[in-house]
């Protein structure tokens, strides 16, 4: 490689970085005393400290949140492969009767702003009594998860030969038997990386949460730090530990499993 | 029908019904009730329920309030997509070239779309402080006002967003550029065409297509966009950062003004279903929808 | 298969979502509490608990702190007492919210425990908004007077007297900022963030105009060319300089800060903030008086807003007796007196405290304060009162900025009241 390419690469690399500064910055904020965060003029903080991540952990609700946004994304994730595994397979596969007009209303749906439906939705749940609970907070992102779910995978499911699942039936398999058997192993890169997806969208919802969660039993991460209590003024330095803690199950999804995204996007949005 | 086509009938139902079922109760039920509430005079906390008409929607559409938040709306929808697509697409193609450290670049990158948008908020609200934020001090220690001067509120604001949604763009155009044969240029650079021409002849018209899909979602996105302006700014200073999911929200849950606010929500659907369909139809036209 | 699954599933996942759920502990009673931050070096809340706790044996009393403003407070309230779980019993309230939430059924009706009477020896502002159609839904603890605070130190350099106009005011902060050569000096410091802090202000100038924001006969901005004069002097506090530019985004913490740190001349705040002033560290000790706000020079006399926190109990608490008995052991004598307390930032609302001389000693300003809140004026009391202060906030924030002359927000904010209020007969 030409010493021009590495500079070339490096360049880029460098932009990139500088691009992701804002990150880095709330890194360095986390671990910056508060004797020194108003009074900033260093990259790094003269004296680090673990104490606002000591403040986090043990005096907020982060770590309660954390555990119920865990909870939550994980159960919706699941719920939304259940029931939309099946009907993106009965939708690519399947003579279902008015599947043109179903399919509409399930793409018109993701487009569906939240804040038309979080007003019905308060109403709902409240008769439910389902307010803050994890119950109420899955079935608000599955309400969003699930249209977007199902159009991806019909798309890899729609990208396999039909000719691999005649030679099941053939066998003597039947539809479920195919799905499961034979086209769920072909696709499974790319529902894997719906089901990341879906994760990191219920990670990151807001509106529903903020409105359907009333005490740390059910409060999610993103309204847990929006709502970080402070006596005088705002802990940037807390917060910024509190907002490190939030990012990382997504990062660490995002950025660790950055193959699977760019290979489900490749995989199934493009191939329309 | 054969009994085989009777049974693919009944395997199709069964496997789309729980699904379909899902979705009519969580969001088809959902997106009428809107429509009725915003028809209604709806206040829980004062027993008040009545229906007035399009009441409303005649307040709205002489209220400077709904149109200030339209034009929010709009002047930050337009700046954030241009924003976002133009430097998604160069972002894209650099990463393309790249040869060694795709996968830190991929990272890095990211690295701004993975962040919760609360965070994003957090951050950006900590890099905007006049005296200690990052922003005010790369700029010589100048004192600007970011988030409570009324002329650098939105600006601000766009800024944030482009910061997490570019990587959005970019890794949609790069995974597009990386199915595109690399024969092609061979073919083109033997017939000696330059850099700058294979560019705008062969790459550019093969990115059209994820451009447009790109410019559809994040099109929607940013007029559904709410998080960010709630958390960095809460609409204010003054109403210059108050869209109308802001607008509409407020409306909705300080005071518990359901009907009210239902029909900003409705005007907000409306326009957003509206702009959806029209992209749908572009996008048929190019013969690319699902 | 893959339907055992998804049975399986949303079974698992009905019976989590009651893991979200408060177990019910058997025989205790467990009170949940919750209230605002309380700001200020000392926090009396914990004492009074344990106290409670010591005196009805088999009660635990949780406190569970609010979001720290009033407006996020009141959307948490709102959101959640519309919903039927009662996951708090005993609130902490902004005395403007007690009728709302009587008229809204959120509150337990006090009455079969407090008579009217018993609210005697409360300030009278405190005492009128703990009642609603004649039945008590609250219960007076905390009392807020909007004050003007001044620095001693530099009014008696130039000998000068605290200023009876905000006329004067700007008259004396010029001449005191153009002798002290200080250009971190400010003028006058005020909460003019888009928060129920800037409706309290702005009323105060609406007062001190000779107008206010909705009169006896429930019309809105009756007299709108003398609330556009109120208005433009606050926007020309800022235009002349005489109010730092970031007004517009101060609330009580930053302002308290600013002044607290010398930085200022006048401050409109709260009664809390003396207790700051006057802590051992502070930067301003033993040099700050307070003094009646001003009014206008052709407008009427000066008059702080009244203000404080009642405590209220949920109408749908499953434990009414040991709720109730927690609020009036709080705002009872022995409990507001703990408030009394050095280093404690909150005024009691029994007027007879303010004449002990143990409070008087560890609150020197503690008579001054009393005269103020008595002749405080209470905000208008309504249920509605949020709903005109969320609508009018918008339009005086942005006639404060610069975004909409004085007059247009007016008219705009008047135009949205009239829609609101014709609705709600």
């Amino acid at each position: 490689m030409t010493t021009r390419a590495r500079r070339g690469d490096l360049a880029i690399l460098i932009l990139l970085a500088v691009w992701a500064t804002p990150f880095f910055w709330q890194v360095r904020t986390s671990f910056t005393p508060d004797s020194e965060l108003l009074r900033t003029t260093s990259p790094l903080p003269a004296r680090p400290t673990l104490a606002h991540y000591q403040a986090v952990v043990e005096r907020s609700v982060m770590p309660r949140a954390l555990g119920n946004s865990l909870a939550v994304a994980t159960i919706t994730t699941l719920v939304a492969l259940a029931l939309g595994v099946p009907a993106a397979y009965g939708f690519a596969r399947l003579p279902v009767p008015g599947k043109g007009v179903l399919l509409l209303a399930i793409v018109a749906s993701t487009a569906f702003p939240q804040i038309a439906t979080v007003s019905p939705l308060y109403l709902l749940l409240r008769a439910l009594d389902l307010r803050d609970t994890w119950t109420a907070l899955v079935l608000a992102n599955t309400s969003f998860a699930l249209p977007l779910l199902i159009w991806l995978i019909a798309g890899f499911i729609r990208e396999i030969p039909i000719e691999v699942e005649e030679a099941a039936f053939l066998d003597g398999a039947g539809r479920l038997g195919a799905l499961g058997r034979i086209v769920l192993p072909l696709i499974a890169p790319g529902v894997a990386s719906a089901a990341l997806l879906t994760f990191l969208a219920s990670w990151n919802e807001f509106l529903f949460a903020f409105t359907f969660t009333a005490t740390e039993a059910s409060r999610t991460v993103p309204v847990a730090l929006a709502l970080f209590p402070g006596v005088f003024e705002i802990p940037w330095g807390d917060i910024a530990a509190a907002s490190i803690l939030a990012s990382l199950p997504p990062i660490i999804i995002v950025v660790g499993l950055q193959r699977w995204l760019v290979h489900g996007l490749v995989g199934g949005a493009l191939k329309e | 029908m054969t009994g085989r086509q009777r049974a693919d009938r009944r395997a199709g139902i069964a496997f789309v019904a729980p699904a379909v079922v899902a979705l009519a109760a969580l969001a088809l039920y959902p997106g009428l009730w809107v429509l009725w509430l915003s028809l209604q005079q709806r206040i829980p906390i004062f027993g008040i329920s009545r229906f007035v008409g399009l009441e409303h929607f005649a307040f709205l559409v002489s209220d400077p309030r709904f149109w200030n938040a339209a034009r929010v709306t709009v002047a930050f929808t337009v700046a954030s997509v241009a924003l976002e697509l133009a430097l998604g697409l160069i972002v894209a193609l650099a990463l393309w070239r790249q040869r060694a450290g795709r996968r830190v670049a991929l990272s890095l990158l990211l690295l701004a779309w993975a962040l919760p948008s609360v965070v994003t908020a957090k951050l950006f609200e900590w890099l905007y402080h006049p005296s200690a934020g990052l922003v005010n001090l790369l700029l010589g220690g100048r004192a600007f006002n970011w988030l409570g001067d009324p002329a650098l509120a939105l600006p601000a604001l766009i800024l944030a967003d482009v910061w997490r949604t570019m990587p959005f763009v970019a890794l949609l155009c790069y995974a597009r550029l990386l199915t595109i044969p690399p024969e092609i240029y061979e073919a083109a650079r033997v017939d000696g065409a330059t850099r700058v021409a294979m560019l705008t002849s062969i790459t550019l018209p093969l990115l059209r297509a994820i451009l447009l899909v790109a410019l559809l979602f994040r099109t929607l996105d940013a007029l559904r966009a709410f998080d960010l302006m709630y958390v960095l700014t809460g609409g204010g200073p003054a109403g210059t950062t108050e869209t109308l999911t802001v607008f509409a929200y407020r409306s909705l849950f300080q005071t518990l003004q359901l009907g009210f606010g239902s029909a900003i929500s409705v005007a907000i659907f409306v326009v957003v279903m509206a702009i959806a369909a029209g992209y749908l139809r572009a996008l048929r036209r190019e013969g690319l929808t699902a | 298969m893959i339907a055992r699954l998804a049975i399986a599933l949303l079974a698992g996942l009905l019976a989590l979502g009651g893991c979200a759920e408060r177990p019910a502990a058997p025989g205790a009673v467990t009170l949940v509490f919750k209230h605002a931050k309380i700001f200020g070096p000392s926090d009396p809340i914990p004492g009074l608990l344990r106290e409670f706790e010591r005196r009805h044996p088999g009660v635990t009393v949780k406190s569970e702190p609010l979001t720290w403003t009033s407006d996020e407070q009141h959307q948490f309230y709102v959101i959640n007492l519309e919903g039927a779980t009662p996951t708090f019993d005993v609130l902490m309230l902004d005395l403007i919210w007690v009728p709302e939430f009587a008229q809204a059924g959120w509150l337990l009706d006090l009455s079969p425990w407090v008579t009217t009477a018993e609210l005697a020896p409360h300030f009278p502002a405190a005492a009128a908004a703990a009642s609603w159609r004649g039945r008590v839904w609250g219960l007076p603890w905390n009392m807020n007077v909007g004050v003007l605070y001044y620095r001693t130190d530099l009014l008696a350099k130039y000998g000068l007297t605290p200023p009876r106009t905000w006329e004067a005011l700007v008259a004396q902060a010029m001449q005191i900022r153009a002798g002290e050569r200080d250009s971190k000096l400010d003028g006058v410091l005020w909460q003019g963030k888009q928060y129920e802090g800037l409706v309290v202000n702005t009323l105060e100038h609406l007062w001190a105009s000779g107008t206010s924001l909705i009169d006896e006969r429930d019309r809105v901005l009756p007299d709108p060319v003398r609330a556009a004069r109120a208005l433009t002097f606050m926007r020309e506090l800022l235009d002349r300089g005489v109010s730092p530019s970031w007004v517009t985004a101060g609330d009580e913490e930053l302002t308290r800060r600013a002044f607290g740190d010398g930085h200022a001349v006048f401050l409109r705040s709260w009664p809390y903030a003396m207790d700051l002033f006057e802590a051992p560290d502070s930067p301003v000790r033993g040099r700050v008086g307070i003094a009646p706000l001003p009014g206008h020079r052709d407008g009427a006399e000066g008059v702080g807003a009244t203000g404080g926190f009642h405590l209220a109990v949920n109408r749908r608490t499953r434990h009414a007796e040991a709720a109730v008995a927690l609020i009036r052991f709080l705002a009872s004598d022995e409990g507001e007196r703990a408030l009394t307390a050095p280093a404690v930032a909150l005024y009691p609302t029994r007027v007879a405290l303010y004449q002990e001389p143990a409070a008087v000693r560890a609150h020197p300003f503690m008579p001054a304060f009393h005269d103020l809140a008595l002749r405080g004026r209470p905000r208008p009391v309504t249920p509605y009162y949020l709903m005109l202060s969320t609508t009018v906030q918008p339009e005086f924030s942005a006639a404060l900025v610069g975004v909409k002359t004085p007059e247009r927000a007016l008219a705009d904010a008047r135009r949205r009241l009239e829609y609101m209020v014709s609705h709600l007969r």
